[in-house]
């Protein structure tokens, strides 16, 4: 019957309202259900597979474990990373090659973790860093080798 | 104890010993004036505060909270940047009715404010015709909108005017009916008349279920004719960037804005004076001891919770409730709200007349 | 001059300038807001006088029904900024006429009219009053133009409703 259609379709569309209003009435008097984090002072604990940029592992005496071996740079699809090489004397006068400069650009680089996987040392991580803003964009080309540093001993 | 009635009378005494009556009326006028200015300032900074602190706390959000103690000064800080904005006028927009607008919306505003009674005898203006006062002028807000989306030659704003104008048309008319229901119960429609019937109980108690459903259909008609979601049709940001104030910028952007949110004001404080009881404090029939303990609390603290209350209503509303389209919207007035309220009408007579309230 | 006709006068002057605006003015949208500010002015008037029934009565009807619904018309109907065009002599002359014989009836009929000061007080005019009187059946109630009036309203509400009214359409 018409009527009681009427009725009954005001008693429906009031009660799934209450329904709504109840939902946020419980969240506006719960202010422990908020999920805002503030940011520059509550700095969120990160995930393990967050990856934010590339890292060379230096240990306490300045030694890297990177040959300089480009298995990196050829992996990556897009020219993320650029290996200078050099090469050294070995103390029994051979020559050998070993790395100058890992120039790493960090405005190419899509954490795709493939050098990381690619690298048969172990010389490089994904590290958790992620305030990457600078003024100015050059300053995203980094130079991964510390200055000074040498290639650990035992690393072939 | 202090108060505001004795305060305001001291004033009119104190400048009639002073000035010539004339030169005494036209200083009143300038202090009202420069009263109601100042209180639609405080009024905006605390209802915008108010209504991004509760859309927060709805949205499990913070909110502002960086600007002074817990964002208190937020509000301030975007003021001031409003102000310093620049006022863009379009090019081939009609330049005397586009700046004249907000002035109107403004205007309308402040008129509305003259009949509202913030406590015993502390009343602007007590007209006789209070309430039918207040849907007078409250219908003149649609020209303002309806001149702003015009004069603004552009397409969004337009579509939101029209949209706007269809909306207050036909959400006045359960207005009116939802406050007639209540005027039939108390015989006036003199604000402070209105007040002074609910001595011993609030309408909404004293008349049962029809004042229930009287409340229920004004608080929705007046949720529409602010233009605010469920039914800011008129501004449907998803839709029409900002609706009829799309072309408005800095001053005048914010004369909008501060009229949206006064206008809220004003039509909670008529929703608390006819259900709630105004500046009225909360009175249980004859429990002497209990009302007069009710009476300690000011009536200007009744009166500002009560609408602040209906105020949070409002905004409670607005954080949980999808748009409507415009063909539900005009539905839901013409189909739902106008007969159920011509029925409420019907019925409040019939109680009315046969005395079948407390 | 008192404060009081000084009131009389700016509001008179607002009408009739606004009125004047409303009638010159190109712009049709113009136009209207200017028909519309004139019907304020009349309702300051009648708040002037102390009718503030009437006077919101008259913000209700012509403000916010009549001149809403123009306005309605002339956004369905007209774009932003087009002028209308200047009407012809003959036109023009005809308003013209029309306006002075109106105006010379009504000068006539105010210059015979006495305005006599009425020597009882003035009662006030309430809500309940003005109820009584309308549906009033002695001498001077208003019952039977109050009913004439309702029974049009009625019709044209049906009318409305006829006109807006989906016939179903017949299957044969």
């Amino acid at each position: 019957m018409f009527i009681v259609d009427y009725i009954k379709d005001v008693y429906n569309g009031v009660t799934s309202l209450l329904k709504g209003m109840r939902l946020t009435g419980y969240y506006f008097v719960h202010p422990k259900e908020i999920i805002t984090q503030e940011y520059p002072e509550v700095k969120q604990v990160l995930p393990e597979r967050f990856k934010g940029e590339v890292v060379m592992r230096h240990n306490e005496n300045n030694e890297h474990r990177c040959t300089g071996c480009t298995a990196c740079e050829l992996a990556c699809p897009n020219a993320t990373i650029k290996i200078v090489t050099k090469f050294d004397i070995t103390p029994d006068g051979k020559k050998k090659k070993a790395l100058d400069v890992f120039v790493y650009h960090l405005e190419l680089c899509t954490m795709c973790n493939l050098c990381i996987v690619a690298c048969p040392t172990d010389a490089i991580k994904m590290a958790q860093t992620f305030e990457h803003s600078v003024y100015d964009r050059t300053e995203l080309t980094k130079v991964l080798n510390k200055p000074g540093s040498k290639l650990m001993d035992g690393v072939e | 104890m202090f108060s505001l009635e004795s305060l305001a009378h001291n004033i009119d005494l104190g400048l009639n010993n002073i000035f010539p009556p004339t030169v005494a009326l036209l200083s009143e006028m300038v202090i009202i004036g420069v009263g109601v200015i100042a209180l639609f300032a405080v009024l905006g900074l605390v209802l915008v505060f108010m209504e991004r602190k509760v859309s927060a706390y709805m949205q499990i959000r913070k909110g502002p909270n960086r600007v002074g103690y817990q964002g208190f000064a937020q509000t301030a800080a975007d003021t001031l940047k409003l102000v310093l904005k620049e006022g863009l006028t379009p090019d081939g927009a009609d330049k005397f009715l586009f700046n004249l607008a907000p002035f109107i919306v403004m205007i309308v505003a402040m008129l509305l404010m003259a009949p509202i009674a913030f406590t015993k005898g502390f009343q602007i203006w007590d007209i006789n015709i209070g309430v039918l006062y207040i849907s007078a002028i409250s219908s003149l807000s649609v020209i303002g909108i309806l001149m702003a989306g015009w004069a603004s030659n552009n397409k969004y704003s337009l579509i939101g005017a029209m949209r706007s104008g269809a909306q207050i048309v036909s959400y006045e008319l359960s207005a009116g009916l939802a406050i007639l229901a209540m005027v039939v119960l108390t015989g006036s429609l003199q604000i402070s008349e209105i007040v002074a019937s609910q001595q011993n109980g609030w309408w909404i108690f004293k008349g049962h279920i029809p004042a229930v459903i009287s409340f229920i259909i004004f608080i929705i008609a007046v949720t529409a004719e602010t233009n605010r979601a469920p039914f800011d049709m008129a501004e449907a940001e998803s839709e029409l960037t900002a609706g009829f104030h799309t072309e408005y910028s800095g001053m005048r952007f914010a004369f909008f804005f501060l009229a949206e949110y006064v206008n809220i004001f004003i039509v909670c404080a008529i929703g608390a004076t006819l259900y709630f009881g105004g500046w009225m404090p909360f009175h249980v029939g004859t429990w002497e001891a209990f009302n007069h303990v009710m009476d300690f609390i000011p009536g200007v603290v009744w009166f500002f919770g009560k609408t602040f209350g209906l105020i949070f209503l409002i905004m409670w509303f607005r954080w949980t409730f999808p748009r409507l389209r415009i063909d539900q919207l005009l539905n839901l007035e013409w189909t739902y709200l106008l007969p159920i309220s011509m029925f409420n009408l019907l019925l409040m007579t019939i109680i009315a007349i046969n005395g079948w309230y407390f | 001059m008192t404060a009081s006709s000084f009131i009389f006068y700016v509001l008179a002057a607002f009408i009739l300038g606004s009125g004047l605006l409303a009638v010159t003015s190109r712009k049709l949208f113009r136009a209207a807001i200017y028909l519309l500010f004139s019907l304020i002015g009349i309702a300051g008037l009648y708040f002037w006088m102390n009718y503030e029934f009437i006077a919101a009565v008259q913000i209700v009807v012509y403000v916010g029904g009549i001149v809403v619904l123009i306005i309605f018309s002339i956004f369905l109907t007209h774009h932003v900024g087009a002028e209308m065009e200047q009407p012809n002599r003959l036109r023009m002359g005809f308003a013209a006429l029309a306006a002075f014989l109106s105006f010379v009836f009504c000068a006539l009929v105010i210059s015979k009219n006495e305005f006599a000061i009425p020597d009882q007080a003035p009662v006030p005019l309430t809500v309940d009053r003005i109820g009584m009187q309308m549906l009033s059946l002695t001498e001077h109630g208003y019952i039977l133009p109050f009913e004439v009036v309702s029974m049009l309203l009625l019709a044209a509400m049906i009318g409305c409703i006829v006109i807006a009214m989906k016939l179903p359409e017949k299957t044969s």
